[in-house]
């Protein structure tokens, strides 16, 4: 294609351009939405997908409430745990103040220095006992888990010292600037010591919308009563099976609790995912039928275009204009427009994209999806041509002759 | 006359039915995606206690840290709720003319009446005499507690109209026994359906929370040492031993509420609310600036983002695509209008005015926005039918927002009239102009 094939086209357009405007509107539109439902789709897909650090797939979650009159908390731990433990299939089972990725849980300010002057870095901790790294499937990259003998007391003042914790890789790096932190010491908001005994890999905490997710602190210490949440992880494939068995046994185990629940700890994640994938959902939902409403209105556009222009066409024929010339004229045609569309588009998509990133947040829009958007459309302008200009192409010279 | 354009209308619709179902399923499509994303909007962003707006106001003072605001996203406004003695100083004040201060509790609702109910672990609402009233509550069976039962306490409660449904049958369970961790209740009142949407009075936990199952008085919270089953938050390291230090405590987790019936009982209420904080802060607290707000219902919505960009951005998104479906419809409408243009030449030359032939053609596209709105009222039930589906939880929550009003509705006539405007104005406008000798001639 050359320069000279252009002109006609362009000055035939110029001269009957509302429809031709119109167009390349949708077109812009079009773009400017695409491109940046893309980006934020893949925000949020990005964002459900990050890794955990723990084995949710295996995991499920009893809640139990003591409520009864001479209800004895810690036997009924004790005797729940030491059942769940022995169930053949469970690897580890553990006592959690908390569930990760629920949307509740604990935070704490842990300091440097015992003065406590200065940034505080905020902790999101979770109570378990000796089996609770095991439980979470998280992987010790660093010194040791806790023993049993060092699982402290109940404490439902939450004011007893802490004098270890386990944390994770992330949280190391904020609270000592290095990933090897065993030994080294944080404050409470009393000055009190805390030592790190261990360090895990990586952990997600309590709630996904956070941007401190992954400080986690792991505290030796039974959660107090009377309520009691148990993490139960079990070797791959069973975990339907345990739960049902579980939830069998220990609703009737003790009539002065109930059982509240037990879920799947995919339960929780799917929980506090929902508005994410749901929008991410919605987003593609929409996009998509407006690509499609854009493609159709192309394509009705250049059918009825094609129909106008019936006798134009055979005469072209008629005068010499091969089948492809008359093909390549619709498709330059909609080029031409979807090219004028994208521009105005491109502009479009940038300023909508900079509002999003100011109302979220979020690090300006990536131009190689500008980029994407770009080519799709015109793929999209081309492909909705297509069908109409073969039609076109189709045109019997003979027709330039009849109706004159 | 307008029954006749219409009839002409449909006709030239029935020459094109590729076409003209194009047409209407694009205005369907793009009216029935703003009809859903604004409904959700809508219900969502609505004042449940609209009624009384100018009347009934949250507390807030800001007790916070010194050194930094109680949040990083909203550094303006004092933190969402109140300590123990700061709540029990306002509801105290004497200057409303009703008071609350409350949290959100929980533990085992049981009874002893029907053995063979299953206890249930609930939520719980801790909370003031003057709940009942200051919110409206409507009651099916007796009433509230007196303001004596809040300091004795006394063991009374009141139970949602589920609760009464699950453990008395639906009776009148007034008078009857309730157990709450074990611990026997007298029940004095039992509520009507009751499930404000959003659930503004405590947003700690989301604005479609689990609704509470009932209410006790809140002087219950000293005697079994109850903890919030919501939000507690503490920014000031000190000693808490005891249940004691916890209520002496700069750690907020309550709610409060006045009302206030008119504009000079807010100016005092805000008065002794300075007094307070400024006698407070020669004591050591309220070392930030002063910042003692009345907040009305619905700026309260809006300071606590119940609405959040996410939805903003579907508004926005919604329209974008009207726009594009409008569009694709203006083009279509003028192709095909400029296509039927002898038959309009026809009619001019034998006299139609410029006006009628402009009439009619804005007759088709009103005819077509009116069927593509009908069309788009399905397509929103469906749509919204889904959203249900993708939001389901065990309370309802959020899907409560999502169904078809007459609200929506209203909007949809008003993107229908809108929709008929945008797209046939301009192509009935070009057709009108035809001057129709051209397109005789051309026979």
């Amino acid at each position: 294609m050359n320069v000279q094939e252009i002109r006609p086209i362009l000055s035939a357009l110029l001269r009957n351009r509302t429809g031709a405007v119109l167009v390349a509107l949708q077109v812009a539109i079009a773009l400017a939405v695409l491109v940046n439902a893309v980006y934020v789709v893949k925000q949020r897909v990005d964002k459900i997908g990050r890794p955990t650090g723990i084995d949710v797939e295996n995991i499920f979650v009893v809640t139990s409430a003591g409520f009864g009159a001479g209800y004895d908390h810690s036997a009924t731990v004790r005797d729940d745990l030491a059942w769940l433990r022995g169930l053949p299939g469970v690897r580890a089972a553990a006592l959690s103040s908390g569930v990760p990725l629920s949307g509740g849980g604990s935070s704490n300010t842990v300091y440097k220095t015992p003065e406590v002057k200065g940034e505080g870095t905020p902790v999101n901790y979770f109570l378990v006992d000796e089996q609770g790294v095991d439980a979470l499937g998280t992987r010790l990259v660093a010194g040791r888990a806790f023993r049993a003998d060092e699982i402290l007391p109940e404490d439902p003042t939450y004011h007893e010292p802490m004098p270890s914790m386990i944390v994770t890789r992330a949280l190391a790096r904020a609270l000592f600037g290095t990933d090897d932190a065993v030994g080294k010491v944080g404050y409470d908001g009393l000055g009190r010591p805390i030592t790190v005994i261990g360090v895990i890999d990586h952990m997600q905490g309590s709630w996904v919308d956070w941007d401190k997710l992954d400080y986690v602190g792991l505290l030796p210490r039974r959660a107090f009563g009377p309520r009691a949440t148990y993490l139960v992880r079990t070797a791959p494939g069973q975990r339907d099976a345990l739960m049902k068995l579980a939830e069998g046994h220990l609703s009737a185990s003790n009539p002065k609790r109930m059982i509240q629940h037990v879920r799947a700890l995919d339960y929780y994640r799917d929980r506090s995912y929902r508005s994410d994938r749901n929008m991410a959902i919605f987003l593609v939902v929409v996009t998509v039928l407006l690509a499609c409403v854009t493609a159709l209105g192309i394509f009705a556009l250049a059918t009825f275009n094609v129909s106008v222009r019936t006798r134009q066409i055979g005469t072209r024929r008629a005068v010499g204009a091969r089948r492809a010339d008359v093909v390549r004229y619709f498709m330059v045609e909609n080029w031409l427009i979807t090219t004028a569309g994208v521009l105005l588009g491109a502009a479009l998509a940038l300023a909508v994209g900079y509002s999003l990133s100011r109302a979220y947040q979020l690090p300006r829009l990536d131009l190689y999806y500008l980029v994407g958007g770009v080519v799709a459309l015109w793929a999209l302008g081309q492909a909705a041509a297509w069908q109409p200009a073969r039609r076109a192409a189709r045109i019997s010279p003979a027709v330039a002759t009849r109706t004159v | 006359m307008f029954g006749y354009y219409v009839k002409l209308a449909a006709r030239s619709l029935r020459r094109n039915p590729g076409i003209t179902s194009l047409m209407v399923l694009a205005i369907a499509l793009g009216i029935a995606v703003c009809v859903i994303t604004l409904t959700v909007y809508h219900g969502m962003s609505s004042n449940p206690l609209w009624w009384k707006n100018d009347r009934v106001y949250a507390v807030t003072l800001d007790s916070w840290d010194p050194e930094e605001p109680a949040d990083d996203k909203h550094p303006d406004l004092p933190p969402p709720q109140l300590t123990w003695r700061d709540a029990e100083a306002v509801t105290a004040s004497g200057i409303p003319l009703r008071a609350v201060r409350m949290f959100k509790g929980f533990g085992v609702v049981s009874s002893d009446a029907a053995g063979s109910v299953r206890p249930e672990n609930a939520i719980v609402r801790v909370t003031s005499a003057d709940f009942f009233g200051l919110f409206d509550v409507p009651f099916r069976h007796g009433g509230g507690w007196k303001a004596a039962a809040d300091s004795g306490p006394e063991p009374v409660a009141v139970l949602s109209r589920e609760t009464n449904e699950r453990f008395f049958g639906g009776a009148n369970s007034v008078g009857r026994t309730i157990r709450w961790d074990d611990r026997a209740f007298r029940v004095v009142g039992v509520l009507d359906d009751w499930h404000p949407a959003p659930n503004f009075y405590d947003l700690n936990n989301g604005a479609f929370d689990e609704p509470e199952a009932m209410y006790v008085p809140i002087g219950w919270a000293p005697v079994l040492e109850l903890k919030s089953a919501g939000n507690t938050n503490c920014w000031k390291p000190e000693e808490i031993k005891t249940y004691a230090d916890f209520m002496a405590s700069e750690c907020i987790w309550l709610q409060a509420w006045v009302e206030l019936p008119d504009s000079a009982a807010r100016v005092r209420m805000q008065g002794w609310l300075d007094n307070y904080v400024a006698t407070e802060r020669k004591s050591g607290r309220f070392q930030r600036p002063d910042n003692n707000r009345l907040t009305p219902v619905d700026q309260w919505l809006r300071d606590n983002d119940v609405v959040g960009n996410d939805n903003r951005m579907l508004i926005a998104l919604a329209f974008a695509f009207l726009s594009v479906c409008l569009i694709n419809t203006v083009g279509l409408l003028l192709a095909k209008f400029l296509g039927s243009a002898s038959i309009t030449g026809v009619r001019r030359a034998l006299g139609a005015s410029r006006r009628q032939v402009f009439l009619q053609h804005l007759a088709e596209a009103g005819l077509l926005a009116g069927v593509g709105a009908g069309l788009g009222v399905l397509l929103s039930l469906l749509g919204l039918y889904g959203l249900r589906a993708m939001y389901a939880s065990p309370w309802g929550g959020v899907t409560s927002v999502m169904h078809v009003n007459a609200w929506s509705l209203a909007v949809t006539v008003a993107l229908a009239v809108g929709a008929a405007l945008a797209a046939g104005l301009y192509p009935a406008w070009r057709i009108g102009r035809l001057a129709p000798s051209v397109y005789l001639k051309s026979q």
